[in-house]
């Protein structure tokens, strides 16, 4: 039984709240559960913050948030790339509160201390006073680490802990099919993010980003209502579609697998559009990487894959699940356009715009559901959520990959077995 | 009230423009789904842009439908299955500060909205403003174009499934 209003126990223990094959409702609606995520997973483990086109030049700056902390992501007049706290070092004021822009350097509004892009302090209004004084005027406070892969940037407040490369694991693999799909290898996220804020706990959207059993129920509407989206891929139990778990938390659902069966059609992961109508980018792929490794990359498309914790390569868009409190999330979106295929990118703009967001033919009724999930979680029994949907005929290969089909648990259990790894750790992430 | 304008091949009736945006505000109010189409011009584009006066060919948009999409929207809503509006949100606009002007064939009119949602026990308020272009169709007018610009498109928004 649930003993419903007293508070989980001190210090808390994982694996008894995180089974195999059954999660402790209280996982979603736990403050001192929410507060641990924010230090293990957010604040010491490594999170998406910015793609380098997002700041293509120097000067260019975005503000993010890594867990809970605002820090802003800059480019330098070299080119370098930093991440700093946003929060000045004279008394505190938030340096900077654009969301995005060009500057040649920070300025402090309340007494104006400037920065350089890097941090570095430039100047104070009436330096004078400082003289002969130990503690001397300083810079805005870089984070502990910062790294980047694909031109995907990451960022940890923890000093120590798994490099960048080792946290991605086997998901670099999602980030060079994604970006393969440029003739020149390179995306650009310069579209602008849609911001959809959802009143549920951040871990129902990253379940819910790679769940194939929902489709049918959750976008029945939009299957009945438009015709293209229903028949480009096969959405029964029986689908061709793979499910993997390859470890660290990282997950997909692989349309490809899906994809080959047709090998006569390229372009089913973008609405099954005529190879006629996009001949421009065709011709790109096939100068840029012959045309069996052309033809290869456009049948098997984009991941649809959830990296640990919160930035899902969804396809022709990015989307990172920001949590704000336990029961609040905000979810963005970002077409993922592509260098060299201008006639590609038009299509996933309006696309992108169609499916997701607030008002978007898919994500608003997912929306919907994560909160209606986390109503329902809120009631105290049953207390466990299951989570062996496939779990018998899972098979798991000799790196340690977890593949089942599409409508199976596969992915939930994988982001929750890191997901426990993390927050029983000694010493976090 | 009948006003000639600088173009004289529109007479613009200020009342029967402000009486179609009120007309159009009930129907996406109501959830009237068949009647709220019916006022489109067949070539048509509702827009929810994000920012100020963004280039949607290049910028991302909550909303950019075409007048294919736009059906498409509507068959959506009318399925039933739409969860995000099953059940229907509670929903009524206020619409004030109307403004209007004529390009050549068209008529572009401005006005200010306040429309109160109510979902599962909270009460949103979106605010913003609305520009619509209007054709004259016999006595009455169809829609072209709709952008509706929100205070709060920079920030955060929650479920826009109704018809805004
Ligand atoms: S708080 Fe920033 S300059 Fe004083
Ligand atoms: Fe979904």
């Amino acid at each position: 039984m649930n003993a419903p209003l007293s508070a989980t126990p001190r210090p808390i223990a994982y694996p008894s709240l995180v089974e195999d094959q059954r999660i402790h409702g209280s996982v979603y609606t736990d403050p001192a559960i929410f507060a641990d995520e924010i230090d293990r997973i957010f604040s010491r483990g490594w999170v998406f913050l910015a793609h380098e086109s997002e700041i293509p030049n120097p000067g260019d700056f975005v503000t993010r948030k890594l867990g809970l902390q605002s820090v802003i992501v800059t480019r330098d007049a070299a080119g370098g790339f930093h991440s700093l706290y946003n929060r000045c070092p004279h008394r505190g004021a938030v340096v900077c509160q654009a969301e995005a822009g060009h500057r040649r350097s920070l300025t402090c509004p309340y007494h104006g201390w400037t920065f350089a892009m890097d941090g570095a302090l430039m100047g104070v209004p009436a330096p004078g006073a400082y003289e002969g004084l130990s503690a001397q005027p300083a810079g805005l406070a870089p984070i502990a680490r910062l790294d980047s892969y694909g031109g995907f940037i990451f960022g940890s407040l923890g000093a120590d802990g798994p490099n960048l490369t080792t946290h991605l694991g086997k998901a670099v693999e999602w980030i060079d099919q994604l970006c393969g799909l440029s003739p020149t290898g390179r995306i650009r996220l310069s579209a602008g993010w849609m911001k959809h804020k959802m009143r549920c706990n951040w871990k129902m959207i990253v379940e819910n980003q790679v769940d194939g059993y929902h489709a049918p129920m959750v976008h029945g509407s939009l299957l009945a209502a438009n015709e293209t989206f229903a028949s480009v891929r096969d959405r029964k139990d029986s689908s061709p579609t793979r499910v993997h778990d390859v470890g660290l938390g990282h997950t997909d659902i692989d349309h490809a697998t899906d994809y080959r069966t047709t090998p006569d059609r390229l372009f089913r992961w973008t609405g099954g559009v005529p190879e006629a109508k996009l001949p421009n980018y065709v011709a790109a792929m096939r100068e840029s990487y012959g045309e069996a490794d052309a033809r290869r990359r456009l049948i098997d498309g984009p991941p649809h894959s959830m990296l640990f914790p919160n930035i899902s390569l969804a396809e022709m868009n990015i989307m990172v699940i920001q949590p704000i409190s336990p029961t609040e999330t905000i979810h963005y979106s970002t077409p993922v356009l592509l260098e060299g295929a201008e006639e590609m990118n038009a299509r996933t703009m309006r696309r992108c715009e169609g499916a997701l967001g607030p008002a978007g033919f898919l994500i608003a009724d997912d929306a919907e559901i994560a909160e209606l999930n986390q109503l329902g979680v809120a009631n105290l029994e049953p207390e466990w959520i299951l989570l062996n949907r496939g779990l018998a005929s899972e098979v798991v290969d000799a790196e340690g990959v977890r593949t089942a089909g599409l409508m199976d648990e596969t992915s939930q259990r994988g982001f929750w077995r890191h997901y426990r790894d993390v927050m029983s750790a000694v010493g976090g992430a | 009230m009948t006003v000639q304008t600088l173009q004289p091949s529109v007479a613009i009736d200020h009342d029967a423009i402000a009486q179609f945006l009120y007309r159009e505000a009930r129907f996406a109010d109501e959830h009237r789904y068949d009647d709220w189409e019916a006022l489109w011009a067949d070539e048509a584009l509702y827009w929810v842009p994000i920012g100020e006066d963004p280039d949607p060919a290049t910028r991302i948009s909550y909303i950019y439908d075409n007048r294919a999409r736009l059906a498409s929207r509507i068959r959506q809503l009318k399925t039933g299955r739409r969860h995000s509006q099953e059940p229907a949100s509670g929903l009524r606009r206020l619409i004030s500060n109307i403004e209007i002007e004529t390009r050549g064939e068209e008529i572009v009119t401005r006005s200010n909205f306040i429309l109160v949602e109510s979902r599962r026990g909270a009460l949103i308020t979106w605010a913003g403003q609305a520009e619509h272009r209007l054709r004259k169709a016999g006595g009455d007018f169809r829609i072209s174009a709709k952008t509706v610009r929100l205070v709060n498109s920079d920030e955060p928004i929650s479920n826009l499934a109704f018809l805004i």
